[in-house]
Order: structure tokens, then C-alpha cells, then sequence
């Protein structure tokens, strides 16, 4: 028997084994679960020019509380359901009121073996099949404005692991071998992206797999494979859209003494088109990531240097769907000037309007803003992108301070409307001070963190074509002081900068390139903050913070004003 | 150590190894943005064509970017027009050569023409001109076009109405050559305003000389609508002698019929694919009267009806060049 090789069916997955374990540690059977809110914008603005038609002051708020229910009838079984009970401001008496369904789900052990998952899933696999990117810029700045980030994060459902909230199933499970593999791991999921109105639109679904092989502590390879497909019969329209996108994974991992190495590889390809659509596109993308990756534990210094490529055709829904619409307007001081003018959507707007972004996948390439990301404006898996990518980070050993630092060399693969590529170039440096490690008790919060990031996207001039030259710079510094018992001061500067020239592409409904645009741009957005927060509890704090933010257009008088904000913001996580 | 640094080495090979696509995405920025000018101009292959025996002429032109562009021919005594256009920056004999044949009829005659180079977003026209001195000779057997006059052996039917005119005409407007067939007049107490028979016996046989494939045969013929006149209607009527016993019979043997309600302006063509063209009572698709079977062989006479709704008043119609083609619709 020792010699046969036998597959023991493994309550496997690690995962399988730590939902057990978290439900013999806390044995209750309904447990109460939720976050509580109040918030409270009081808005002023001055404009550079004339207008005695826009209210200058604005106030809005609302409060709302999110109470779920986590009942487990048996050990391997538990469900969720959470409610969302909202009053804006002013909303009493039923105006303003909603109640939605946050959150509702199933999940559990069958058998001991396959673990799955009903109704609402946060789900991701690889880069460039399912992964939800980070928005533009917001994501990184200092405290006192991922204050409100974090809020909409929350509303929209967008983790920290970069997945996809979904509606549908999923199911995982995993065998375990005694010779020469040690693990094989499965997972599925499949999810309803949109729902038919029984005319012209069919229902639309999600589907995919991963299958991962850890041979040994050295080597695991796997496949992704996902699709986006309409299903036929479920309108009367019969043209159906299909994006099945496959990608194989490989992963070497190697320890020398103190410096943990690894190669990480994944390689695939992505087919768009139609059924029964006479004259529509179908087009073929591949793309190429292989990574180094070393990291030595001791000194806290790691780094990672990569060459990519993918196609202009990659397609990919998963990976590519942005999460900001860049068609949304404003919805504070939505229109400006006395010809009332819509107000172009800033960064000061993505910090704090949660319905400027997108909760399901697109079929099509979405709108990018090319003077806050042309370099990834679709994630890892922008299409048209080859190059080096090179990542550095290191920890001092004490923990007192944090340094990153990124540098990507990109080209297209493919030009647009010219046979030149354009180039890209981006600079980007992090730092976190914990400077309660040196100065004061270290048990009070004292951390200050800067951030600069340049971009760049340069093609040299032909003849009858101007020359593409579009720069972005970020700048940042936060800090956070706790002066008094879990009192903290909070200050905040960002500033956007951005100046130059571009063409930028306007896609079709097949996503495909039809015209370009000019698109010349010189601007700036400044914001600072102050602010004060009394933290009750790691789970719940109340703020109040003042900040000024200032938007300049060289190329739109229009779009010159200062927004003034007062905020009040009370949380709560349960 | 090594290692790594030889991995940034190979990194730094392929990025600048790095290739680009020897195709662009999109359409072309000097195409959107670049600045226009002419390269060559315009220039005609064979200014004096004869279509009849043949011939043809190329019309080129070169420009700096890729442009929409129009060049229009048009005839100085009939008024024909032919038009080429495509988005291009080289007008060639790929996409500009000329055999003879019309876009907005009347058909070119033996005559004159203007061409003109035009292209959107410039201003300027750039102006030749041309001499057409034989027009395009069309295969297929001719019914009716007018040139000699009245058939003899053809007959007609004419209501005794208000200022009624069924007569060939020559006044230099017909679609081709220089006559055509009018048919006009008020008939307040029936639809019927007119007719003509025109049975095989008129060329020479008792049927018409065509082909018994009926899916490669097509009846071509072009009616014109007087500006201000909407209540006409023409009905072809195909006869065919399924028994061949050398007569129609009325209610027994297959009538298939075109029925035109023309809505444009001038002249139009009309041109039907022989087994397309369906049986009809009173205007309404119906079932087969005779065999069922599309027999161009055994066609015996077509008749023309000019026909109105009596309460319209008066109405008006011209007709020329009734031709049976092979193969393919009559491209004029």
C-alpha cells in the first residue's frame, strides 16, 4: 500500500478547513453583523467666473445602517443576509428612505469535500482573466482623503484582494496525492452579469475555472479559463456575444538562505465575437507576464522585475472593466457658470461620489481619463501594452519607516492610427514613516507617508501628425498624530498636475478604434485637509475634517473654482 | 546575485526588443489631422470613348492624405450622371474606371460630358471634360425602345378620357436614345386608362426568343414620374402558353404580373429576376392561374396597362427600353 499511489480526498482546502475551524471557534448560531454611518457634506463654492445662477452652498449627508444576520444552522452550513436601512438628510417621513438587500448568500462544506457558495460572491482569479483594479489615483492618498474612499470602496463592494462582486455560484475543492504531485485544487464559478428584458437583450453570464497543480514546494501550474457569453433564447434578439479568454499559469519558488525567489508565469489568449451578427468583428488577443521576484526576509528588501505583453485585441471583461464611469457627472454642483456648463468629474469627485462607479463587468473597453492613468487605465491587463515592469520595496527592520518604489517601460504593441508606438514611462516612489518608533511612546499613531508618481506618454512627430508628449504628476503627503488619547490630528496636500497632448481613441460598440480625438490638456488639482478623529474603538471613530480643493484649466475658464467642504463622519463596523 | 542579474540583463533585452505591429490600430492621424493637397491632379485616360465597341476610361488623381471624394460625370445634352466616390488618397483605374454605364438615369448618349473632382472638406472642384462618341450597347433582347417608332404589329387599347396621349415621343427627353413612349390621360369611370399588347407575333415568332431557365433571365424596363403627379400605376402583364397551342387562355394558363407605384421623380429602372415575379389579382399576390411554372420560352405577349384611381383625375407616364437580360439585371 505504501508504494501505490493513492489519492486521499482531503477536506482540502485550506480554506474548507479554516471555515470549519472559524465555526467551532465561535459556536453561536446567529450572529449579528453590520456597519452604522452618519455623514455629513456642507459644500461651498467660488468660481473664477461670473455666475449668479449656481447655489454656492451645499449640504447633504445621509445616515444608514447595515445589519446582517450570519445564522449557521449546522456545522457546515452558514447563511448571511444584510439589510440596508438609508435616510438622507432632511428624508423624514419616508422621503429619502430606502431599504435594499445588501447581501445575501449560502455557503458551506458538501460532504466534507467541495466547498460552495450561493447568491452573492466575491470572487478573483488570475490578472487577466478576473480581477477588479484599483481606481485612479484616490486609492493611494493619505489618510484623511481615504477616509471617504474607503466609504464608497465599501458601497461598492471593492475588497482589497481586487475581486468581483457577483451574484451566481461557486464551488472549490482539492485532491491531495502522496507521490510525485502534492496538491490539485479546483475552482468554479459562474455568475449572472445581466438579466434579459425579453426583447432585444439576452441574458448575459460569467463563467470560469481554475485548476491548480502544486507539484511541490518548487513548481505549480494551472489553467484559467473564463467567458463572457450571452445565452440564445433568452430574447428574441439571436445575435449572442462570446469572450472566452484562457491563461496558464506557472509558478517556481526557490529559497537561498534568507532571499525567498520566485518566477511567476501567465500566458494566454482571448477570443471576442459574435454568433448570428452578420458584419461584426471577431478578433484574437494573446498576451505574455513572466515576473522575478525576490524577497530577503531578513532585510526587508524585496523586488520584482517583469516583461509583458499584450495584444491591442486582448479582451478580457474580467480584467479589464474599470471600476470609475467616466460618463458620470457630478452630482454636487453638477452645473456651473451662468450658461450652466456641465462640471468635468475630478478627483475630488471620485474621492466622495460612490455613484460615479461601475459594480458589473463590461463587455467593451470603457472610458479611460487619460490625464489621471494613460499608462493602465485598464489594469495589468491593458491591452496594446509591452514592456519592463520593475518594483522595489523595503521595510526597515525596526519598522520605522516604508519605501516603494515602481518604474514601468512600456510601449504599444500595435500604433494607433500610425505605425509609431507610443511610449510610456512611470516613476513612482511611496514612504511611510511610523515615526512613533523614534519619537514619542510608541504605542500612539505618529505616521507621515509621502507619494510622487510621474507618467509619461511620448511618440515622436511624423509628418502631418503632431508629436504626443501628455504628463502627469502626483504628489502627496499625509500624517497622522495622535496628540491626546486616542485623539489623532490628520493633514493632507494631493496635487494633480497634468499638461500636454494626446490622441486619444474613440472606440465602437465592438470596441474597435474609429476615430481619434485631440485631447490637450493643462491643469491642476490641488487638495488639502485638516482634520480631527476621536477613535472609540479599532472598529469605530468620529471625524471632522475641513479641505479645500482647487481645480485650475488653462484650456476652460469654466472649470476654475475652489470647492470648500466641511465633513462630519461617524462609523461603525459591527 | 548572479542570477539576478542576469535576469535583469535578459528584462532589458527584450523590452528593447520590444516589436510593434507592422499594421496601426485605427484610421489614419494623418488622414484625420494631417494637412490636404493635391499630388497630381486630375487627369482622363481616354477622353473621346466609344462604349460601344468596348472602351472605357479611367479617371486619376493623387493626394497627400486619404480623403472622400466624388467624381461626377455628366452628360451635356441628356443630363446623365455617373458618380464615383470612394475614401482613398489615389483615384485609379480600381475604383474610377468608366464602361458607359449611369447612376442617376437618363442612359448617356452620343454626346459631351463635364467631370468634376470634388472632395468634402475642401472648398475647391477641379473641373475636364470629355466626349463620348458611341454609348454603352446593351445583350438581351430588346421589346421595346421606341428608336423606330411604332411596331406594327403591336396594339393598343386607349380610353376615350380628357386629353389622352399614348404616342412615342422625340423631344430629347427619353432614357435612351431619343424617343420613348408616353401614356397619359383622365378616366373618371374606370382604373383601365390605357393599354398595349405587344405579342410575339410582333418579332417575327410566336413567342418571345428567350431562354427556359427562368432563375437567369430578368425584365428590365425604365418609367418616368412627372414631378407632381402621384396617382399612376403601370402593370406588366407576362403571358405565357402553357399548352403551346399558339394562343393565351384567359383564367387557364399562368399571368405573371409587376405592378409599379413609382414615388421618385424621373426616370427609374424597373428590373425583376423572371421566376421572382409572382401572379397577381388586383393587385395582391395570388396563387398560380395556369401550371405554376415560370416558362419565359413559352411567353406568347406582355401587355402594358396604365392604370389611375378614376377619382385622382389626370395622371401621366413615360416609358422606354424594355429589354430581357441574361445573367444579370440591366445595369444602364
Amino acid at each position: 500500500m505504501k508504494n501505490k499511489l493513492h489519492i486521499v480526498v482531503g477536506i482540502v482546502a485550506l480554506m474548507a478547513a479554516q471555515f470549519v475551524s472559524a465555526q467551532e471557534k465561535d459556536l453561536r448560531k446567529v450572529v449579528f453583523t453590520g456597519a452604522a454611518r452618519g455623514l455629513y457634506y456642507g459644500d461651498r463654492m467660488e468660481q473664477e467666473v461670473e455666475d449668479s445662477i449656481t447655489i454656492p452652498r451645499m449640504n447633504s449627508g445621509h445616515t444608514l445602517v447595515d445589519l446582517g444576520m450570519n445564522i449557521r444552522p449546522n456545522r457546515n452550513t452558514e447563511i448571511q443576509g444584510m439589510v440596508r436601512v438609508r435616510n438622507d438628510y432632511g428624508g423624514f417621513w419616508g422621503s429619502g428612505v430606502s431599504f435594499d438587500i445588501r447581501q445575501l448568500y449560502i455557503k458551506g462544506v458538501a460532504g466534507g469535500i467541495v466547498r460552495y457558495q450561493l447568491g452573492d460572491i466575491n470572487y478573483k482569479l488570475s490578472p487577466y482573466t478576473l480581477s477588479n483594479t484599483q481606481q485612479e489615483i484616490i486609492t493611494q492618498g493619505p489618510v484623511i482623503f481615504q477616509q471617504q474612499t474607503r466609504l464608497m470602496n465599501y458601497d461598492n463592494f471593492y475588497a482589497a484582494d481586487s475581486s468581483w462582486r457577483q451574484q451566481g455560484a461557486a464551488a472549490e475543492f482539492g485532491l491531495q496525492f502522496a507521490k510525485f504531485v502534492k496538491e490539485l485544487q479546483f475552482h468554479t464559478v459562474a455568475t449572472r452579469v445581466r438579466t434579459t428584458d425579453f426583447g432585444s437583450i439576452n441574458d448575459r453570464l460569467f463563467a470560469g475555472y481554475n485548476v491548480n497543480l502544486v507539484q511541490s514546494n518548487f513548481l505549480e501550474v494551472g489553467v484559467n479559463h473564463v467567458t463572457l457569453f450571452d445565452i440564445e433564447g433568452t430574447s428574441r434578439n439571436l445575435s449572442t456575444f462570446h469572450n472566452p479568454v484562457t491563461t496558464g499559469t506557472l509558478l517556481l519558488k526557490k529559497d537561498f538562505s534568507d532571499w525567498k525567489m520566485k518566477v511567476n508565469v501567465e500566458a494566454g489568449t482571448s477570443k471576442t465575437y459574435y454568433e448570428k451578427f452578420e458584419g461584426s468583428p471577431e478578433t484574437n488577443g494573446k498576451i505574455f507576464d513572466a515576473k522575478w521576484i525576490a524577497a530577503n526576509t531578513s532585510k526587508g528588501f524585496s523586488i520584482d522585475a517583469g516583461w509583458k505583453y499584450v495584444s491591442s485585441d486582448f479582451r478580457s471583461p474580467g480584467a479589464q472593466t474599470k471600476r470609475v464611469n467616466y460618463n458620470y457627472q457630478p452630482s454636487s454642483f453638477g452645473r456651473i457658470t451662468n450658461d450652466q456648463v456641465v462640471r468635468n468629474l475630478t478627483a475630488f469627485d471620485l474621492m466622495r461620489e460612490s455613484n460615479a462607479y461601475n459594480r458589473q463587468l463590461s463587455s467593451n473597453l470603457m472610458l479611460t481619463q487619460p490625464k489621471y492613468d494613460n499608462i493602465t487605465p485598464y489594469g495589468t491587463a491593458t491591452p496594446n501594452r509591452q514592456g519592463l515592469t520593475v518594483n522595489a520595496k523595503y521595510v526597515n527592520p525596526s519598522q520605522l519607516f516604508e519605501i516603494a518604489a515602481t518604474q514601468l517601460m512600456l510601449q504599444e504593441t500595435r500604433g494607433e492610427g500610425t505605425l509609431l508606438p507610443r511610449k510610456f514611462v512611470r516613476t513612482e516612489v511611496k514612504a511611510v514613516a511610523h515615526l512613533s518608533k523614534r519619537f514619542g511612546s510608541k504605542d500612539k499613531l505618529f505616521d507621515v507617508s509621502v507619494r510622487f508618481r510621474n507618467d509619461n506618454t511620448s511618440r515622436d512627430a511624423e509628418e502631418n501628425v503632431r508629436a504626443v508628449d501628455l504628463s502627469t504628476q502626483i504628489f502627496s503627503v499625509g500624517m497622522e498624530y495622535e496628540f491626546w488619547e486616542n485623539w489623532d490630528v490628520m493633514l493632507g496636500v494631493q496635487q494633480i498636475k497634468f499638461n500636454g497632448f494626446d490622441y486619444t481613441a474613440v472606440r465602437n460598440n465592438f470596441s474597435e478604434i474609429y476615430n481619434f480625438k485631440e485631447y490637450q490638456t493643462d491643469g491642476n488639482e490641488f487638495m488639502k485637509a485638516a482634520g480631527l478623529r476621536y477613535r472609540f474603538s479599532d472598529k469605530s471613530s468620529l471625524s471632522v475634517n475641513l479641505s479645500n480643493f482647487k481645480n485650475t484649466d488653462a484650456f476652460d475658464a469654466t472649470q476654475n473654482y475652489t470647492i470648500r467642504q466641511f465633513m462630519l463622519l461617524y462609523q461603525m463596523n459591527f | 546575485m548572479k542570477k539576478s542579474i542576469y535576469f535583469l540583463l535578459f528584462a532589458s533585452l527584450l523590452y528593447t526588443s520590444c516589436k510593434v505591429d507592422d499594421e496601426f490600430e485605427g484610421p489614419s492621424l494623418v488622414d484625420l489631422y494631417g494637412d490636404f493637397s493635391v499630388v497630381t491632379g486630375l487627369d482622363i485616360s481616354n477622353r473621346n470613348v466609344n462604349f460601344s465597341t468596348g472602351e472605357t476610361t479611367t479617371f486619376t488623381a493623387a493626394f497627400s492624405k486619404n480623403v472622400d471624394w466624388t467624381v461626377e460625370v455628366k452628360g451635356l445634352q441628356s443630363g446623365a450622371v455617373k458618380r464615383f466616390s470612394g475614401f482613398s488618397n489615389v483615384i485609379d483605374a480600381s475604383n474610377a474606371t468608366w464602361n458607359g454605364t449611369t447612376t442617376d438615369l437618363p442612359m448617356f448618349r452620343v454626346e459631351d460630358c463635364a467631370v468634376q473632382l470634388s472632395i468634402i472638406g475642401v472648398a475647391d472642384t477641379l473641373h475636364d471634360t470629355l466626349a463620348v462618341v458611341g454609348s454603352k450597347v446593351y445583350e438581351g433582347f430588346v421589346v421595346a425602345d421606341f428608336e423606330n417608332g411604332w411596331n406594327s404589329g403591336w396594339n393598343t387599347y386607349v380610353q376615350s378620357g380628357a386629353n389622352m396621349s399614348f404616342a412615342v415621343q422625340t423631344n430629347g427627353n427619353a432614357a435612351q436614345g431619343g424617343r420613348y413612349y408616353e401614356m397619359a390621360g383622365a378616366v373618371s369611370w374606370d382604373w383601365l386608362i390605357g393599354l398595349v399588347n405587344m405579342p410575339g407575333s410582333a418579332y417575327g415568332s410566336t413567342y418571345y426568343p428567350l431562354t427556359s431557365n427562368p432563375s437567369n433571365l430578368y425584365f428590365n424596363t425604365m418609367l418616368y414620374k412627372p414631378a407632381g403627379i402621384d396617382n399612376g400605376l403601370v402593370l406588366f402583364q407576362i403571358k405565357e402558353d402553357d399548352n403551346q397551342d399558339g394562343m393565351y387562355s384567359t383564367g387557364s394558363e399562368d399571368m405573371y404580373s409587376i405592378q409599379v407605384s413609382l414615388t421618385a421623380n424621373g426616370w427609374s429602372k424597373i428590373s425583376q429576376r423572371y421566376d421572382n415575379i409572382p401572379t397577381l389579382v388586383n393587385g395582391a399576390a395570388s396563387g398560380p392561374i395556369g401550371n405554376g411554372l415560370h416558362e419565359p420560352n413559352k411567353i406568347i405577349e406582355v401587355s402594358v396597362l396604365f392604370l389611375a384611381n378614376p377619382t385622382s383625375g389626370y395622371s401621366k407616364t413615360w416609358m422606354d427600353y424594355m429589354i430581357f437580360t441574361e445573367g444579370s439585371a440591366l445595369e444602364p
